[in-house]
C-alpha cells in the first residue's frame, strides 16, 4: 500500500505549478490517502493505476480535482478579525453617513472558499445593522466543492474551532451528529454562486467588496483589471476590504487608502475625477477626489503587518509542524486555469 | 503575558503551555481548579486561564464560577479548553463567566485564533 | 438507548480530527483497517465512562508499541526517544478521554464524563450491553476504537 516515486513526483509537480504548495517527500501517505477515494470512483482499485490513467488521458478536470483534493484545508472565521471590527466601527457607519436609512446592503465575497468569510460577514451585519435591516450577500468561489459545502452550512468541529468566537457558536450553530450546522436565517441572506475573478463580476452595485488573500496569486497586470473589474461594481462611496498582505496602492491608483485599527480599506475614487493629492485620511465622507498613488503612504501597511501564516510565510515549509496543509491559496483563475472544476 | 494552564492530564498541559508559549507567553499549570484557585489566592498574577473542565477535585467550570465571584481577578481571561462539546455545555461555560471556549482537538493555529479574538496575541506575534 | 445513536461513521469522524489535530497534525494518516485486527502480543486500553441517564463507554485499544508511538506524537517526542510509564499513562488515557468526550456529546441526553483509565485489558461492560468496535490503521498500526452504550 505505497505510491510509486514516480506517482508521487506527478502529483507533487502538478500540485506545485498549480498551488504553489510544496508536496515534499514523506508525504506520500497524504497523497494516498487524499486520492484513493477519487481513484475509486473512477473505478480504479489504486492511486498508481488511477495517475496511470490520468496521465494518458491528459483531462484538466482531472488535474483540477487532483489540487483541489490536495489543497482543501479549514479557513477560520472572521479571519484576522480586523476587517470584520472595520466592518463593525467604520465601515456600516461609513455608509450611514451617506445615507440616513440603511437598508438593503449588499456585500461581495469573493473567492469565499468554504463559506467562514461571507457568514462571518452575515454574523456581524446583523448585529451592527440592527433588527429588520435587509442585507444580501454575493459569495463566490470557482470551486464547486467548496461552493457546496458553504451552501450546506454543515462544518466539522475543527472547523467551527478555528476562530468563532464562543458566543456567535452558541448563537448561530447547532449540532448535527459530530458536525455543526449553521442557522438558515444567515444561509438565507447568502447567495452563493460559481464565478472566475477574470470574468465579469456577479451582479452589483456593491456597498462593499470582500477581496482577501487572492490578488497576491496574480501578477501585477491580472491584479490591476481584477481590480478595475471590482471598481465598476462598487457604488460610490462603497468599501473594498483586502487581505492582510495586500494593497492597491503600487497596482492601481483609483483607490482611497483608509487606515482602519491595524489595517486599511479602500473606497473607490469616482473615476473621470480630477487628482488633486491629499493624504489619506479616517475621514469617511462620500466620494472623493482622485488620489494619485504616488501621494499615497509609500509603505503599504494594510491590516497591520499581523498577516495570517498563509499569505506571509509562504511557501507552507515556513508553517509550525504542527498544522496542516497551508489554506488552499483561492485557485489563481489566470489563463492556465480558465477551465476550472469541470465535473 | 503570562497565562494559566488548568488541565489533570500533563500531557494536554505540555501542549497547551507549549503552544501558548510559541506565541510569547510565560506559562504556569495546575492540575486542577483548587491548584489553580490557590496559585492565584498565593498572588500568581496571570492575564489567561486555560481551563479543562473535568478534573478531579475542582471542575474547570467551578474554577470559572469562583474566579468571577471575585473582583480581584476580573482581569483575567477565561477560556476553556476542553471535550465537552454539547452545545448546552458551551452555553453554561458562557453563563459562569468563560470568556471564550475551545474543543479538544484542536490544532494549534485554533489556539492562536482564539487569542486573537480576545486580543490576546503579544505584540511579538504581531510583527 | 438506541445503536443508532452513535454511528460508526460519526465515530470515525471524532478519530479522524483526534488524530488529525493532535497526533499527526495533519490528516490522512488514519483509515478504516481492511480485515481482521490482529491480535496483540501486549494489549493496552484506555478508556473514559459516560455517566448520566445514558450510560456508556469509550475506549481505545491497541498494543503498547502503538501506545507508546502515540505518546511520542502527543508529546513530541523523537522517534527513539523512551516513553516513561507516567506519560505513556496520561497521553494514552488523554487520547481516549478526547475521543470520549466527543462520543458522549453525540447522545441525545446530557450525560457526565468520567477520568481516563488505562490496563492491559478493557473491564467487561454490564450484561446487555451494546458495543460496537470501530477497527482503524494508523500508519499500518491496528486501533479499536470500543463504544459501548449500557442498557
Amino acid at each position: 500500500m505505497s505510491l510509486t516515486q514516480d506517482t508521487f513526483a506527478f502529483v507533487a509537480d502538478v500540485v506545485r505549478r498549480r498551488s504553489a504548495i510544496q508536496l515534499e517527500a514523506g508525504k506520500e501517505y497524504l497523497v494516498e490517502s487524499r486520492l484513493l477515494p477519487i481513484a475509486r470512483d473512477a473505478g480504479h482499485p489504486g492511486v498508481d493505476a488511477y495517475i496511470r490513467d490520468v496521465r494518458a488521458a491528459r483531462r484538466e478536470s482531472d488535474l483540477a480535482e487532483i489540487v483541489e483534493a490536495l489543497t482543501t484545508n479549514e479557513t477560520s472565521w472572521f479571519r484576522d478579525n480586523t476587517p470584520f471590527s472595520a466592518l463593525r466601527t467604520h465601515i456600516v457607519p461609513g455608509l450611514r453617513a451617506d445615507r440616513p436609512v440603511l437598508d438593503g446592503v449588499r456585500v461581495w465575497s469573493a473567492a469565499c472558499s468554504t463559506g467562514q468569510e461571507p457568514y462571518s460577514i452575515a454574523m456581524t451585519l446583523t448585529d451592527v445593522l440592527g433588527p429588520g435591516a435587509r442585507f444580501d450577500i454575493t459569495a463566490t468561489d470557482l470551486s464547486d466543492q467548496v461552493l457546496a459545502q458553504a451552501r450546506s452550512g454543515r462544518y466539522s468541529q475543527l472547523e467551527v474551532n478555528r476562530g468563532l468566537p464562543a458566543p456567535m457558536m452558541v448563537r448561530w450553530f447547532q449540532r448535527n451528529g459530530h458536525d455543526w450546522q449553521i442557522a438558515d436565517e444567515l444561509r438565507r441572506a447568502i447567495t452563493f454562486t460559481k464565478h472566475n475573478l477574470l470574468d465579469p463580476p456577479p451582479g452589483g452595485p456593491f456597498d462593499i467588496v470582500f477581496l482577501r488573500n487572492v490578488l497576491i496569486y496574480f501578477d501585477l497586470d491580472t491584479k490591476r483589471s481584477i481590480l478595475g473589474r471590482v471598481h465598476r461594481v462598487l457604488k460610490p462611496g462603497g468599501y473594498l476590504v483586502l487581505g492582510a498582505a495586500e494593497t492597491t496602492i503600487g497596482v492601481d491608483g483609483d483607490w482611497e487608502r483608509v487606515p482602519v485599527e491595524r489595517g486599511s480599506v479602500y473606497r473607490p475614487v469616482q473615476a473621470g475625477a480630477l487628482p488633486s493629492p491629499r493624504p489619506a485620511s479616517g475621514a469617511l465622507t462620500g466620494a472623493t477626489p482622485a488620489v494619485p498613488a504616488a501621494a499615497g503612504p509609500a509603505a503599504p501597511a494594510p491590516f497591520g503587518s499581523r498577516a495570517p501564516a498563509t499569505s506571509t510565510s509562504w511557501p507552507p515549509t515556513a508553517r509550525p509542524a504542527t498544522t496542516t496543509l497551508p489554506t488552499a491559496p483561492r485557485r489563481p483563475a489566470g489563463p492556465a486555469f480558465e477551465q476550472g472544476v469541470t465535473r | 503575558m503570562r497565562a494559566l494552564v488548568i488541565d489533570d492530564s500533563r500531557t494536554m498541559r505540555r501542549i497547551v503551555a507549549g503552544a501558548l508559549e510559541n506565541l510569547g507567553f510565560s506559562t504556569v499549570q495546575a492540575g486542577d481548579g483548587q491548584q489553580a484557585l490557590d496559585l492565584l489566592e498565593s498572588g500568581e498574577e496571570v492575564d489567561l486561564a486555560c481551563i479543562d473542565w473535568n478534573m478531579p477535585v475542582m471542575d474547570g467550570l467551578t474554577f470559572v464560577t469562583k474566579v468571577r465571584a471575585n473582583p480581584a481577578w476580573r482581569n483575567i481571561t477565561l477560556m476553556m479548553v476542553t471535550t465537552e462539546s454539547e452545545h448546552g455545555q458551551i452555553v453554561r461555560a458562557l453563563a459562569a463567566g468563560a470568556h471564550e471556549y475551545l474543543i479538544k482537538p484542536f490544532t494549534t493555529d485554533a489556539i492562536r485564533d482564539k487569542l486573537d479574538l480576545l486580543g490576546l496575541v503579544p505584540a511579538e506575534e504581531t510583527v | 438507548m438506541t445503536a443508532a445513536a452513535v454511528e460508526q461513521d460519526q465515530v470515525f469522524a471524532i478519530a479522524e480530527e483526534v488524530f488529525a489535530a493532535m497526533i499527526d497534525g495533519e490528516p490522512g494518516y488514519l483509515r478504516p483497517w481492511e480485515g481482521e485486527v490482529p491480535v496483540p502480543a501486549e494489549p493496552l486500553a484506555a478508556w473514559v465512562d459516560v455517566h448520566g441517564e445514558l450510560a456508556g463507554r469509550a475506549a481505545v485499544a491497541t498494543d503498547v508499541p502503538t501506545a507508546h508511538e502515540l505518546t511520542r506524537a502527543l508529546l513530541g517526542m523523537g522517534a527513539d526517544e523512551p516513553v516513561g510509564p507516567e506519560d505513556l499513562q496520561d497521553a494514552f488515557g488523554e487520547v481516549a478521554n478526547v475521543v470520549g468526550g466527543n462520543i458522549k456529546a453525540l447522545l441525545p441526553t446530557q450525560g457526565t464524563l468520567g477520568l481516563p483509565e488505562v490496563a492491559s485489558a478493557l473491564p467487561a461492560a454490564p450484561a446487555g450491553a451494546l458495543t460496537h468496535e470501530l477497527r482503524l490503521d494508523w500508519r499500518g498500526r491496528p486501533l479499536v476504537v470500543v463504544v459501548s452504550l449500557f442498557q
